[in-house]
């Protein structure tokens, strides 16, 4: 018997009737089709995306026995992952972000999850279980040009599984060490023309096992309970409703309930006498509408609302000695000696409440439209709109608005085989600057078949300063005040011009300009078939300037930000993976180097100077990488291991080692899984901070699942 | 089951060789005369067509039937109404419903079906040996789990779905699949609420879902929400035929008609020497259709044509080799 091939295009003859609901070929459904989308928005196979873009499948954060969704951004070439304060999770690519992560685009499901005016990611709280991940793009490099002005070093765009991909019923258990514990739970149903999920986890943590701070009792140094676990709920709800064949609308809702817990060491000012954690109440909206009149035009109208609500409360006690300050203009941390003590009068100290309470929201409208001229030029086009609202006594005394609206398109073009052309570009206005903005990107990309292409991309983008960055009113207001004779400070409000440390640096008032970024790209991917298997490859070398970077201390007490730093960056990543019958192997790694400089007023000192400049550094590591392998063993078993390390983090280094066993159940009616996941810390040392302790350097886990 | 008329014919001129001299001679002009009017049957034996309802397709078999038969048969349209065929001629009938309408006009003819599955067709044949045969449609699943082993050559898992009635489809292939280093395991969907479930289900074990001729399973409600899941799974589809391919599948081998209209010929030349229709068979040569832009969209890198060709021709050979 002979084989021939038909490779592409049909046979001259039709063999056999189409079915008619079907017709239409592949392009009439495959809105859904894993291409990727992140980098121009148009569904683009890799060869043809101007720009490098990790993919990252949730099959293999579940079979990497990853526990919390930052930590999958170790498997993303230049990015590090870490925790500040009490155990916030923070991740960057390329550095520049310490506590607040204002650098990179983040997307769900195609809605912005960066929190709007505190311009932050809150990993712990994201509405993301990782059951629900269907795969990570992570757009590398500056992606203004599709996603508008925040997408400055790079895109994160998490999509969630199809609620249609989900029907049944699934349940997951996951005990661990620190009291890790993760419940999940989904039900939905599909087929005909509703599909629909509802879905809720639970994430417990008790965090680093202790800090090292001076007991307030003892008065020794030395390792303290440190006081940063989490408790959150998630619920979600997703659904899709097929109208009629080419049109369907989604409709998505979540709620966030839990505590951060915040350790007094870390949070809190004004003398805080007990843990401020943060009370979280956070909720969205979303749905869509996606229409295809043919399978050569389709275009959607999404709007979405989101809510972030903080609610942050604490006691304090402030010296007598403050309020003598206060009354007297004296900056209370500029005179420490002078005003953190008892006043002459032997008066006693002021114990009240004070809260950081926040609330803001984000609603957001977009119209994209994506035209098949054929298949070789294809364009992407869209409307935007974005009105932020905040709302808080402390950071803002009250509340306001900042509205941004914008217009984007990308033009793919393959004027030959061997050349795919991309041109796209965002303009974008934003109320806190007053300030319009336009960000391109070109890129050539010379393919090779369909396996091999060689990328040239060029790109700017900018970032504009959030809300808080440009127009704080910071203060906190007294309530409760005790005793008696303070009665008059009830409802005061110590206002952070009033206390400031170094009022000779201060620059709130000044207005904050836009930091710009330039980006040079050659990356080349390539993806090989091999006997008994396929081989892919991506390398990518970048040079970018950084201009304009706003640097500086962020805080109640201390303000310095400006823009006055300026970076070039230049370095090279790799990311290659294996399949070959029952494995898969995967290799990351980065290389950076960062080097800046201060731009701003020259009459600062060289330690000032120097401290901003390091500042944006703080989250830039020189090597960092990862190695993953997953191995099907007999018996339904499957072994996996996962090394991660990032060199040259400040003055640590971070090294992991972790190892899952699972063996999965397929029987008739269910599937069920049970797994045993170790996590090796191999270096004693914490990481990052001092603070960041675990007792003891293996970790255990244990998870069950079942799905019907 | 009678012989064709020009056997017989042949079959009596021989007796006449014992008469006298008289008649000796007429004898030979007859035998002669019934020579060339061998050679003339020769040229007419008729086939005669039942028509699928597409007239192109009809037109397009016909002529490669033509083609295939050479000149030793002539091919002929079944008229409407004509249920019975001069001197047992046999009907081509395209398609399943062409077969059954014919079947039922005339339970006696003989029958060869094209465009038919082998599930569709084995029970008649299992009843009428010799009067019916048939060059299935369908391609072999052992051949559709080579092409998908073939684009995925890591691939050591494969899902199957089926329902509680059909999952005996996939009985032989379950069998044989663990000699090509592939695992197969089948998810019966009991109800239609079950298919996705069960489709998640499958897909989480294999790594790539085999899909075979079951209409239970695959059919125009339901393909899509099964391309999409498997997709957004990063899962292929293999099979079940070249339409699907078109639809968004990834791969399914193929019989092309060519090859078919040369089984119908060779069936129709057994008949024709023998009276009796042979036993239903494959085609004996296969293309496959490839879908690239799904491959391409889901970063498959596909081996060049030839090498996917020869590649797939070797192993299929293996495999034959491997089952006589």
């Amino acid at each position: 018997m002979g084989i021939a091939c038909a490779l592409g295009s049909s046979a001259a003859w039709p063999q056999e009737e189409l079915p008619a609901d079907f017709s239409e070929g592949f392009y009439g459904f495959s809105d859904a089709v894993p291409e990727v989308l992140t980098t121009t928005r148009l569904r683009q196979p890799k060869v043809r995306v101007p720009g490098t873009t990790t993919v990252i499948e949730g099959d293999m954060i579940r079979d990497l026995g990853i526990m919390s969704l930052v930590e999958i951004f170790r498997l993303v070439p230049g990015m590090v992952v870490a925790e500040v304060g009490s155990s916030t999770p923070v991740t960057t690519y390329h550095g520049t972000v310490h506590y607040e992560q204002r650098r990179m685009q983040v997307l769900v499901d195609g809605r912005t999850a960066h929190r709007a005016t505190l311009s932050d990611m809150d990993w712990q709280t994201m509405p993301v279980p990782l059951e629900l991940i269907e795969r990570v793009e992570v757009a590398r490099g500056p992606n203004s040009a599709a996603y508008g002005i925040n997408a400055f070093l790079g895109t994160i765009n998490i999509i969630t599984r199809d609620p249609a991909d989900t029907a049944g019923v699934e349940a997951r258990v996951v005990r661990g060490s620190r009291q890790y514990i993760r419940t999940f739970g989904s039900v939905g149903d599909a087929g005909g023309n509703y599909d629909w999920r509802l879905a809720y986890e639970k994430r417990k943590f008790e965090g680093f096992d202790y800090q090292l701070e001076r007991d307030p009792v003892t008065g020794e140094y030395g390792p303290y309970p440190f006081h940063d676990g989490h408790d959150i709920n998630v619920f979600n709800y997703d659904s899709r409703l097929e109208i009629r064949p080419g049109i369907n609308t989604e409709l998505r809702a979540g709620v966030v309930d839990g505590v951060n817990e915040e350790d007094v060491f870390k949070n809190g000012e004004l003398g805080a006498t007990a843990n401020p954690d943060i009370d979280v109440r956070d909720y969205y909206l979303q749905t869509r509408l996606n229409v295809s009149p043919s399978e050569s035009h389709f275009f959607h109208i999404q709007a979405s609302y989101e809510n972030f609500d903080r609610r942050q409360r604490w006691p304090i006690l402030i010296p007598s000695g403050v309020l003598t300050c206060l009354e007297n203009g004296i900056d209370v941390f500029a005179n420490e000696d002078e005003c953190l003590r008892t006043d002459d009068e032997g008066n006693p100290p002021l114990s009240a409440r004070v809260n950081a309470d926040s609330e803001d929201s984000r609603l957001e409208l977009e119209v994209q439209d994506t035209l098949i001229f054929n298949p070789d030029l294809k364009l992407v086009s869209g409307l935007g709109y974005r009105a932020d609202t905040y709302r808080s006594e402390t950071y803002f005394n009250g509340r306001g608005n900042n509205y941004q609206s914008r217009v984007f398109a990308n033009l793919e073009y393959t004027p030959i085989n061997w050349l795919t052309l991309n041109t796209g570009g965002n303009y974008e206005r934003t109320t806190t600057t007053h300030e319009g903005y336009f960000s391109p990107r070109v890129a050539a990309n010379f393919t090779l078949n369909d396996n091999h292409a060689l990328r040239l991309v060029y790109s700017r983008a900018v970032r504009t300063p959030d809300g808080f960055e440009q127009d704080p009113d910071y203060g906190f207001t007294l309530r409760d005040v005790e005793p008696e004779i303070w009665a008059e400070y009830e409802g005061y409000r110590v206002e952070s011009v009033d206390i400031w440390e170094h009022p000779e640096l201060v620059t709130l008032g000044e207005e904050l300009e836009e930091e710009r970024i330039t980006s040079r790209e050659i990356s080349y991917f390539g993806q090989f078939p091999i006997d008994q298997g396929s081989f892919q490859l991506e390398v990518r070398a970048f040079k970018d300037k950084l201009r304009d970077m706003i640097s500086g201390v962020i805080q109640f007490d201390d303000w310095t930000l400006d823009n006055n730093v300026a970076l070039d960056q230049k370095g090279f990543e790799v990311e290659a993976a294996l399949q070959y019958p029952k494995t898969t192997l995967r290799a990351t790694y980065g290389y950076l180097d960062q080097d800046g400089w201060y731009t701003g007023p020259a009459d600062y000192d060289e330690e000032e100077k120097t401290y901003n400049v390091e500042l944006l550094g703080r989250l830039s590591v020189r090597h960092s990488g990862s190695l993953a392998a997953i191995r099907e063993l007999p018996l339904g078993f499957t072994l996996s291991g996962a090394m991660y390390w990032a060199d040259e983090l400040r003055a640590s280094e971070f090294q992991r080692l972790d190892m899952r066993l699972a063996k999965s159940f397929y029987r008739s009616d269910f599937t069920g899984e049970l797994a045993l996941t170790m996590q090796h810390y191999i270096d004693e040392e914490p990481d990052l901070s001092s603070d960041n302790n675990i007792e003891d350097q293996n970790q255990f886990f244990v998870e069950a699942g079942i799905r019907f | 089951m009678k012989r064709a008329s020009w056997f017989q014919t042949s079959h009596h001129d021989h007796a006449a060789v014992t008469w006298p001299p008289v008649l000796f001679l007429l004898a030979i002009l007859t035998v002669f005369l019934s020579t060339v009017a061998q050679a003339q049957d020769l040229a007419v034996n008729t086939v005669y067509i039942a028509s699928s309802g597409n007239p192109a397709l009809d037109q397009h078999m016909t002529r490669l039937l033509e083609d295939a038969l050479g000149d030793k048969a002539a091919v002929r349209p079944l008229t409407n109404g004509q249920t019975a065929t001069p001197d047992d001629a046999p009907i081509v009938t395209i398609g399943p419903s062409a077969f059954s309408r014919v079947r039922q006009a005339n339970r006696r003819a003989p029958l060869l079906a094209m465009l038919v599955e082998r599930s569709f067709i084995k029970d008649y044949v299992a009843r009428n040996p010799g009067q019916i045969s048939a060059v299935y449609y369908d391609v072999p699943l052992e051949l559709q789990a080579l092409i998908g082993k073939a684009v995925l050559p890591h691939a050591t898992k494969v899902a199957i779905i089926a329902s509680t009635e059909t999952a005996g489809l996939y009985e032989p292939v379950v069998d044989k699949l663990p000699a090509m280093g592939l695992q197969p395991r089948v998810f019966i969907v009991d109800t239609e609420q079950d298919l996705i479930p069960t489709l998640v289900r499958a897909l989480s074990y294999g790594d790539f879902l085999l899909a075979g001729p079951d209409d239970r399973i695959y059919n125009p409600s339901t393909i899509k929400h099964i391309l999409l899941t498997t997709y957004r799974r990063n899962r292929i589809v293999i099979g079940p035929s070249q339409a699907y391919v078109k639809a968004g599948s990834l791969a399914s081998g193929y019989a092309p008609f060519p090859a078919m209209a040369k089984a119908a010929a060779e069936h129709l030349h057994h008949y024709f020497g023998s009276g009796e229709l042979p036993a239903p068979d494959y085609p004996d040569q296969y293309s496959v259709e490839i879908n690239s832009q799904v491959a391409r969209s889901l970063n498959i890198p596909l081996p060049d044509k030839e090498t996917l060709e020869r590649e797939l021709d070797q192993v299929w050979s293996q495999y034959e080799g491997s089952e006589k």
